[in-house]
């Protein structure tokens, strides 16, 4: 079974203008060998400056320990579990892992199932927080967008549902108009964070898909 | 995602109330239930299988039993 | 399954994102656990990082690619190249074994320096933070390169005479 691709568009930063990326319904070994030979090797050169420059450990920027090959080997063949990419100039800018199985806390859909967010990242080189200008904005926007959109093929009606790494909080909660139901205890103090229908409308208008 | 096939369902009275009560319950339709319910059955047997256990917790007792799946 | 939206509406939402770095998940959860002796976790990073530079430009400075390396020392390519991209994962004892065999360095100290077993001493560490400053990754060696690694195999080659 082959990705279904969506084109989509991102913003390169230093040109300041649009170019077409493909948002792909799976996570298959181009992206796997993209994650060893492109997103390792970058990580690794920010955490020998971070050596360098002497940054304590717990400063680090987190999600630099994702083990994507692992992530997906630990729920292959399993149908709750769906990946998804963004690939743009041939390279693989952001992965998603989907668990189909959570349902929701909020108090206005407490009990309905909806789409869960188990990880999220966007390559090194797109992330603002190692100390250079992010090559493309837009990766993580398309993947929650794509959780969106599988909520409702799903007949979730556009739910989904996050544990936020802390420097996306304000962006789920300002820009994407999700709801914070504040740290999870149980989760790493993680805050969680859930879109409601009316929220996924307001965030991703309905349109044909076809 | 790949085509879809059709199954029919012979479901008992009871059964499809069930099926019926989940779906309103969870907002969603009695596919969308019946699907939910794959996924989970396999997600959870596959753990079994490993060797991890199904325990439900008495959130006030805090007493644990164990489910049963084969 | 797919999705459509206009070329606007991408880059409104793209430009949306500002400088926030978008994630989700829990950390660190499948990063292999330390060896129950490192030091600190930064210390264990900064040797790794000095193993995969040093299985780098070992291999390239014997003119091996990847594959040609893997023959040699009877290993999986895909494990060395895990081990020169830095990734975070303590490779299999066999396989730092194999390659200090193949690069004739001591056993001891590629161990250590691969955060399979603790330094008694500094020194592994301290040389190993030393040569991964010291070396860039390019294609072929220079001479700066070749210099960092004389020294750095210098000392991997040591005998623990000092201590005796």
């Amino acid at each position: 079974m082959t990705a279904e691709i969506s084109t989509i568009h991102l913003l390169e930063v230093a040109s300041n203008s649009g170019v077409e990326a493909e948002l792909r319904d799976a996570i298959e070994d181009a992206q796997l060998t993209d994650w060893r030979t492109h997103w390792l090797p970058a990580l690794r050169t920010v955490h020998e400056q971070l050596i360098k420059r002497g940054v304590p450990r717990n400063q680090w920027p987190q999600s630099s320990h994702w083990d994507w090959p692992a992530k997906v080997a630990q729920v292959e063949g399993l149908l709750a579990f769906k990946g998804f990419c963004v690939v743009c100039a041939r390279v693989t800018q952001g992965l998603m892992r989907i668990d189909l199985n959570q349902i929701a806390r909020e108090s206005r859909q407490a009990g309905k199932p909806l789409v869960y967010v188990d990880y999220l990242e966007v390559a090194p080189w797109n992330r603002a927080d190692l100390g250079q200008a992010p090559r493309y904005r837009g990766v993580g926007t398309a993947l929650l967008a794509a959780a969106v959109v599988l909520s409702r093929e799903e007949g979730f009606k556009g739910r989904i549902g996050l544990h936020s790494l802390p420097q996306a909080d304000r962006f789920y909660r300002d820009s994407c108009g999700m709801s914070d139901l504040g740290p999870d205890v149980a989760y790493h103090g993680l805050r969680y964070f859930e879109m409601t229908s009316e929220q996924a409308d307001a965030f991703l208008p309905e349109e044909d898909e076809k | 995602m790949a085509t879809k096939r059709t199954m029919t369902l012979n479901l008992t009275d009871a059964e499809m109330e069930t099926l019926e009560g989940l779906s309103q319950q969870k907002d969603i339709s009695k596919t969308a239930v019946i699907r939910q319910a794959l996924r989970l059955y396999q997600a959870i047997d596959a753990r079994v299988q490993r060797g991890e256990k199904l325990l439900i917790e008495n959130d006030s007792t805090k007493e644990k039993a164990e489910l049963m799946l084969l | 399954m797919k999705l459509n939206r206009s070329k606007d509406w991408w880059l409104a939402h793209a430009r949306r994102e500002g400088d926030a770095t978008i994630g989700a998940g829990a950390l660190s959860l499948d990063a292999k656990p330390e060896p129950a002796d490192q030091t600190s976790p930064i210390e264990a990073e900064e040797t790794r990082i000095a193993f995969g530079r040093f299985v780098s430009l070992m291999r390239r400075r014997s003119g091996l690619t990847v594959e040609r390396l893997a023959a040699a020392a009877d290993l999986d390519a895909s494990e060395i190249l895990v081990i020169e991209n830095g990734a975070h994962s303590t490779p299999e004892p066999r396989t730092v074994f194999r390659l200090a065999q193949t690069f004739q360095v001591s056993q001891k100290r590629l161990m250590q320096l691969a955060g399979l077993s603790a330094a008694k001493d500094s020194v592994v560490r301290q040389e190993a933070v030393r040569f991964a400053a010291r070396s860039e990754s390019v294609e072929k060696l220079t001479k700066e390169e070749n210099a960092a690694l004389e020294t750095f195999v210098a000392i991997l080659s040591e005998q623990d005479a000092k201590k005796a």
